[in-house]
């Protein structure tokens, strides 16, 4: 079996987390997929044997979430883009094209060099910063394609990229831990909330209060 | 079996509460829970349904059974929400918004849905098409691509599964994962490609035969029955399982005189819907070479002889040998054949030598089967169900009665707790949640002895049951800790055979010493009852109690030896002058080249068989009889309930035992016997329940372990549900589905030994050796166990030792 016996040991703290162990199966698919770059055979071994399920389960389960990659190994960065209605109307479908032809690559495929795997990917909860690209999960809000072909440039040149909020992209991998629930101590870095995520909760709080008048509670 | 009653749980029973709620404008009450689905049923109002089945959880999957419920927004799923005190539902047939409904859902279900029809083996009985036929619409309006898969996949190397046709109802997966607990297959990609498929391993489960058969399309379908028929083109009729004593009702199919297939019956009472593989596809045997006429021995060789000379030579040989012949069962017979033995055997041989076990039996066996099982009825399925408690004590229901495994599964599900005295806990233990009680072989009396007080006390619970396994004739002194742990606990129990022909052979009185009906053959009243019975006199019968399989095998072997000894000139009559032998198979019986050598030496052999054996090879005379298609009779259940089942094919040149018997008779002067298995039940029927006294078992002191040597372990094992077994041959795509062998010790006996985690294990003794690879498992040390008949591993042959027995261990060639 192919994975470390870290990963195993972390794969079973993460399982005692829950009240039932096999709650755990979500964050150990992303901590496996952090170590061996994707859901394969052993991956799948390992969870239904800490677990105590089926293989079939595991799979079950691997296959429905589109953020485990079944198979296919992925690349150092993971690019996302929203295609979503929000992102994909403000521009995404636009990004996603311009990422595809520079990329050489399509939907869930990996550059030749292992370096990119594209992805066009559904809303991030991030509508009101449409359109979003992700890289390695962090965000890149009101993206352009002008932005991401820069992002995708210093990247391959190795460069520090930081992305609008959070800390710096660090790769899909690294990403994949912090997925998983591993505390990777950057929860405070590059900042997080902005006026714009805050004014719908605004409107809300004035229309409870009556301060705005038109709707009553 | 009961030594206390426990009618005490009676009580206790819940009251169930009655709620009354309208459907269709008519009152119906039913029980608080009802699905409105069940409700409807009731009331003959059929929903359409794919997903809901009466023995799995609702999950209301399919959308099928849609029915307007007032005061809900939305068509509700009848089949997954119950009917309420009060409530108003409309189905499809008052509501247009049902309709309308049903009608929607089954235009969506056949966008995908492929024109397989004519194909598939569904066809003809397919809920699928009859729906469409009743809910869905005449023309499809879909233009668009269906969706394609492969054509189809092997979830097992006997399950196909053609996706494209699945309509996710998850019914085969709810039945892997709540009625087997072998979740092998799950509904995966959910979503638009949402498909069932395995994960990395197949669908190897004892009862994935039973999705093919629930499932509401052709999407599961079988190797051996893919493209073989049309459902309209088979003759059905219901039988019993002849496989084990668990006694599946079953359906058995056939077309041109060739069984195509089997399905389980419908039986709440034993199998509820479901059955195991091994009943399912072990039918190819019934078509493999066959018997065709009688043989007789001419110049050292068999051949083929007519009926009345075979007889003849048979009854000449047999009746030369009164008194001194032995009758060798086997455990397969329908409970009349093994009656038509018994009788023929102390009438027209005048002999008690018959034994109906080709295995590992013992003395205190005999006695105990005879003084407490013969005749008797049991703790029965239901009470396995609603038990505190279930203690098994060397038997592994997975295994070796699979019905009682899948019930007592439903009842740990519902709470019942089960204790499992074994060397391990085995998967089948671990997926009815059980708890070990470990122990070695040999040591099952001190153990059932020395239970310790909690599990002591579960038993002690009214309804409590230990189910003690025919495993339990190796254990010297189990039947009399049994015995002491019933008293102990006032536990009910029961015995459970293998073999589907066992119960009804002790029922019938083949075993030395003990006549029909549970009746002593030294008890004289039993001896009167038997004797007006058969028309003889008390007399007639024989004195004393008879020889077992062992003791006939050591009688042959030793008047062989004082033959031998005996010299040329000396006139020499042995004891033992002839054999008749029934559906033995000689690998199945310990020591097997001792038996087979008594064949060899016995003067006079009789063989009636369903195909060539190594006992008929040996044989004098053999005389072929009917498999179990072409006759009817009845197997007895391990819970004493019998199970008559109708002939499926009848074959007017084939006869059962009991006419080959009835005609011995008339070849041998003798009345002729009931020969028609209604008048063989009739006459066992009217014997009734023997009353006086039986014999009462030894009170065996309990054994113990072996202790080994260094080097050395003992010999654990028993056999797979599927393995080498006769009856299951012919059949490749179900022999593919059984358990690898493998051998299993502790991690702690594996290092003493030399042995590492991967590496190979050679079991020894003086008589050969076994190598396979080893499976640590947490076990009592120095055990070793395998299976007992499985490809690489049969015990019996190879090591020509018992469970309980020394053998050495060390590590194998890699
Ligand atoms: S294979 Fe059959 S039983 Fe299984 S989900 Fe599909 S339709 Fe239902
Ligand atoms: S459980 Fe026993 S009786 Fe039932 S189908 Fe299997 S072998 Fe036959
Ligand atoms: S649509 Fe893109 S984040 Fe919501
Ligand atoms: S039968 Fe009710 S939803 Fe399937």
């Amino acid at each position: 079996m192919s994975i470390s016996e870290q990963t195993l040991a972390e794969s079973r703290e993460l399982a005692g987390r829950y009240p039932k162990a096999r709650s755990g199966i979500v964050p150990m698919l992303h901590l496996m997929q952090a170590e061996v770059g994707m859901v394969n055979s052993d991956v799948i071994e390992a969870c239904a044997e800490i677990l105590d399920i089926s293989t079939a389960e595991v799979v079950a389960v691997a296959t429905f979430y589109t953020m485990y990659r079944m198979r296919t190994e992925g690349g150092e960065h993971h690019i996302g883009v929203c295609v979503n209605t929000g992102c994909g109307l403000l521009g995404g479908d636009a990004l996603y094209e311009a990422l595809a032809v520079k990329l050489g690559v399509g939907h869930n495929e990996t550059t030749p060099d292992g370096k990119f795997t594209l992805e066009r990917i559904e809303c991030q909860a991030a509508c009101t910063h449409a359109p979003v690209l992700t890289v390695d999960w962090e965000f890149f809000d009101h993206s352009t394609i002008a932005e991401a072909m820069d992002v995708i440039d210093r990247l391959t040149a190795g460069e520090e990229v930081l992305p609008t909020r959070g800390p710096a992209v660090r790769g899909w991998r690294a990403a994949e831990r912090t997925v998983a629930g591993l505390d990777d101590g950057l929860a405070d870095e590059g900042g997080g909330v902005d006026e714009l995520m805050l004014a719908g909760l605004k409107v809300a709080k004035a229309a409870e209060s009556g301060v705005d008048g038109t709707v009553k509670k | 079996m009961s030594t206390t009653s426990h009618e005490a749980t009676g009580s206790d029973t819940p009251t169930v509460k009655m709620i009354t709620g309208t459907i269709d404008g008519t009152d119906v009450t039913v029980p608080e829970g009802t699905m409105i689905i069940r409700a409807a049923e009731l009331m003959g109002v059929e929903v359409p349904r794919f997903c809901d089945h009466p023995l799995l959880d609702p999950v209301a999957a399919c959308r099928a059974c849609l029915v307007e419920v007032e005061g809900m927004p939305k068509p509700q799923p009848s089949c997954a929400v119950p009917l309420g005190d009060g409530m108003t539902v409309q189905t499809q047939l008052t509501s247009e918004v049902a309709d309308t409904a049903q009608k929607g859902v089954m235009e969506f279900l056949l966008i995908n849905h492929p024109l397989d029809c004519p194909v598939c083996d569904k066809g003809g009985e397919c809920p699928l098409q009859n729906q469409a036929m009743s809910v869905g619409r005449p023309e499809s309006r879909f233009t668009g691509q269906k969706r394609e898969f492969p054509k189809p996949i092997n979830v097992s190397s006997e399950i196909l599964l053609d996706r494209e046709r699945c309509v996710s109802c998850a019914r085969c997966t709810r039945f892997a994962e709540q009625i087997a607990g072998d979740p092998f297959i799950a509904l995966l990609e959910r979503g638009a490609q949402q498909q069932v498929g395995t994960g990395e391993e197949p669908f190897d489960s004892y009862f994935s035969g039973n999705t093919i058969q629930i499932c509401p399309v052709g999407a599961l379908t079988s190797e051996e029955y893919r493209f073989r028929s049309r459902p309209f083109d088979l003759v059905s009729v219901p039988t019993t399982c002849e496989h084990c004593a668990s006694g599946c009702s079953m359906r058995t199919d056939y077309r041109h005189e060739n069984v195509m297939r089997r399905q389980s019956g419908d039986d709440p009472e034993v199998n509820e819907e479901w059955n195991c593989d091994k009943g399912r596809f072990a039918f190819p045997y019934l078509q493999l070479e066959r018997l065709a006429t009688p043989l007789v021995r001419e110049n050292g060789q068999l051949r083929r002889a007519s009926w009345p000379e075979a007889l003849r030579i048979a009854a000449d040989g047999l009746a030369a040998a009164r008194g001194r012949t032995s009758v060798l069962t086997g455990g397969r017979l329908t409970m009349e054949d093994a009656y038509a033995y018994a009788r023929f055997a102390r009438v027209g041989l005048g002999t008690d030598d018959i034994d109906l076990r080709a295995r590992a039996a013992s003395d205190e066996e005999t006695d105990f089967l005879s003084g407490e099982v013969a005749g008797s009825c049991g703790p029965v399925y239901r009470e396995l169900e609603s038990a505190p408690a279930v203690l098994l004590a060397a038997l592994e229901p997975e295994e070796e009665s699979p019905i009682i495994y899948l019930r007592l599964r439903k009842a740990a599900r519902a709470g019942t707790k089960v204790f499992s005295l074994g060397p391990f806990a085995s998967q089948g233990l671990e997926k009815m949640a059980g708890s070990l009680v470990e122990c070695v072989p040999g040591d099952l009396a001190t153990q059932l002895d020395q239970l310790d007080d909690e599990t002591a006390a579960a038993l002690s619970q009214p309804g409590a049951v230990i189910l003690l396994g025919e495993r339990a004739a190796t254990e010297p002194g189990a039947f009399a800790a049994m015995s002491r742990l019933v008293q102990r606990t006032g536990a009910e129990w029961a015995w459970v055979p293998r073999r589907a022909g066992e119960r009804g052979a002790i029922d019938a009185g083949c075993l030395p010493g003990l006549l029909p009906g549970g009746r002593p053959l030294t008890d004289e009243t039993a001896r009167q009852e038997i004797a007006s019975l058969w028309g003889i006199d008390p007399d007639e019968l024989p004195a004393t109690a008879g020889r077992s399989l062992a003791a006939t095998v050591a009688q042959i072997h030793a008047d062989a030896k004082a033959a031998s000894e005996a010299g040329e000139e000396e006139e020499f009559s042995p004891e033992l002058a002839a054999l008749l032998v029934a559906g033995v198979e000689p690998d199945d019986i310990p020591n097997a080249d001792q038996f087979l050598t008594a064949l060899d030496s016995v003067p006079f052999l009789v063989s009636l068989e369903t195909r060539p054996s190594e006992v008929t090879a040996r044989a004098d005379v053999v005389l072929p009889v009917a498999v179990v298609t072409e006759k009817s009779g009845a197997f007895v259940t391990w819970e004493g309930r019998r199970r008559p089942f109708g002939t499926v094919m009848p074959q007017p040149t084939s006869f059962t035992d009991a006419v080959v018997l009835a005609l011995l008779s008339d070849y041998m002067d003798l009345a002729t016997p009931p020969r028609e298995v209604d008048d063989l039940r009739t006459e066992l029927g009217n014997l009734g329940a023997w009353q006086g006294s039986r014999v009462s078992p030894a009170d065996v002191p309990a054994g113990s372990a072996q202790q080994p040597g260094s080097g050395e372990a003992v010999l654990a094992s028993w056999r797979y549900l599927l393995d080498l077994g006769t009856m299951q041959e012919g059949e490749p795509h179900l022999a593919g589905t059984r358990k690898p062998a493998v051998v299993r010790i502790s991690a702690a006996t594996a290092a003493a030994n030399g042995v590492e985690a991967g590496s190979r294990v050679r079991v020894s003794t003086d008589t050969g050796a076994i190598t396979l690879p080893v499976e640590l498992t947490e076990m009592a040390e120095n055990v070793v166990w395998l299976p007992l008949n499985s490809p690489d591993s049969q015990v019996l042959v190879s090591l020509g030792a018992l469970p309980g027995d020394t053998v050495r261990l060390e590590r194998g060639d890699v």
